[in-house]
């Protein structure tokens, strides 16, 4: 039944439109502006996953597999993906939904980034891939090294993620200016009404959940991931194996259309034509992530959500350094750009 | 006094960060007004808004994907 991945990809595209959510924001936000909402925000979208992964495995309703950690690959692989991300001005899933809202610059983003993926998975960059990615060490999880019931790290994180969402509660003391509403019930929430951050990584939290069993059950035990079914996706598209279609390609189509589907409802959807140098940082950033994903095995949703939330080495690592690469991103390229900008920024008018 | 920053075409981060730029220049009571197409910016701009303590006069669509938000120095 892959069509269910067709589904939770229908939702997962429409959440994340409507909620904005958006990881490159979230790790661009620690440089640009030492914002920590965002990624707090995420933190209790791993808090909320990893209890529930946790608990459908200790039920053994899903198996989660032990592996080692491949530290060179995930550390190379996060930096690369971290810049590229910043350049493409969205990461995997924030340029699949971009794309949906009708981002032109998106669409030259995703194909460069499901093709490069392809390329380092089974293409000719597979070997480097593979290479890189068998230097390892031993015990790839948290508990694995440390023998501790993987629900001590739960509570962990849990506590992390709720003291971090009383803080910005806390600090938040202005309510945010809103839309003047023109709509009202359930199409007022869904379609137009701020979604708040947190409460959004949470649902993603609860759907990234549901998403393991479901896609278990067709035969592919994990869960989110966007990097191996887009280079699934090129794959089957150059040479019509249609074995490659599996839980995680209906998975991004849907994800892809979800958003559309948000944007449309919402009066979100507008074709946007990028200028010159949007067009090459877009494909530039989309080859970039292609590369990086592959290499640390995972884009923001396979290491910095999924994996974080299994505590593999894999996920954290990858995770900072993709922090760490956003971060080299924001001083060389945004920085660069504000300078060169800020001259020609407004026109004055008098009111 | 009034401004306009128009920054349609742009995508996130830049209205935000040339907001910021603009802002700099404005005296206290002085108004910005942001004109953007990148849906994030729904988020960023009220919130940066809010934290800065900087009152929205005015925030509404212009048309699909587009809105104007205007932000007064305080």
């Amino acid at each position: 039944m892959i069509v269910t991945g067709l589904v939770v990809g229908l939702v997962l595209g429409f959440v994340f439109q409507r909620g904005r959510f958006c990881v490159t924001g979230a790790f661009r936000d620690l440089t640009l502006t030492g914002n920590t909402r965002w990624f707090s925000a995420l933190i209790v979208l791993i808090a909320v996953h990893s209890a529930g992964l946790f608990l459908l495995g200790t039920l053994g309703v899903i198996t989660l597999e032990e592996s080692a950690f491949p530290w060179l690959a995930s550390i190379l692989g996060g930096l690369i993906f971290g810049f590229s991300m910043v350049l493409a001005g969205g990461c995997a899933t924030g340029t699949y939904y971009r794309a949906g809202e009708g981002l032109v610059g998106s669409w030259f983003a995703l194909i460069f980034y499901a093709l490069v993926a392809a390329v380092m998975k089974t293409g000719p960059g597979a070997e480097l891939t593979t290479g890189l990615r068998s230097i390892t060490v031993e015990n790839g999880t948290l508990q694995s090294s440390t023998g501790l019931s993987p629900w001590v790290f739960v509570a962990v994180i849990a506590a992390i993620a709720i003291a971090l969402t009383v803080h910005h509660r806390r600090k938040q003391t202005v309510p945010l200016a809103t839309l003047p509403p023109r709509k009202t019930g359930i199409a007022h929430l869904l379609t137009e009404k701020r979604w708040n951050p947190f409460a959004t990584a949470a649902v993603i939290g609860v759907i990234a959940t549901i998403a393991w069993p479901l896609s278990a059950a067709t035969g592919r035990n994990s869960g989110l991931g966007i990097t191996t079914p887009s280079a699934n996706l090129s794959t089957y598209l150059t040479t019509g194996d249609s074995s490659l279609i599996d839980w995680g390609v209906m998975l991004v189509i849907g994800i892809l259309v979800g958003s559309f589907i948000a944007a449309k409802a919402s009066g979100e959807f507008r074709i946007r034509i990028p200028d010159k140098d949007t067009v090459i940082k877009s494909i530039l950033g989309g080859t970039g992530m292609g590369v990086g994903a592959a290499i640390a095995g995972g884009c923001t949703v396979g290491n910095a959500m999924v994996s974080t939330a299994q505590f593999e080495y894999q996920g954290w690592v990858a995770t900072f350094f993709m922090i760490v690469g956003a971060g080299i991103a924001v001083k060389t390229t945004i920085r660069t750009r504000q300078q060169t900008a800020a001259p020609a920024v407004a026109e004055s008018r008098s009111a | 006094m009034k401004q306009v920053l128009e920054t349609t075409g742009l995508v996130c981060p830049f209205p935000l960060v040339e907001a910021k730029d603009a802002m700099q220049t404005l005296e206290s009571g002085d108004e910005l007004v942001i004109n953007f197409d990148c849906t994030q910016a729904t988020e960023s701009i009220p919130q940066w808004a809010a934290e800065s303590g900087y009152p929205v006069t005015h925030f509404d669509r212009t048309g699909d994907a587009s809105w104007t938000i205007t932000v007064q120095k305080a």
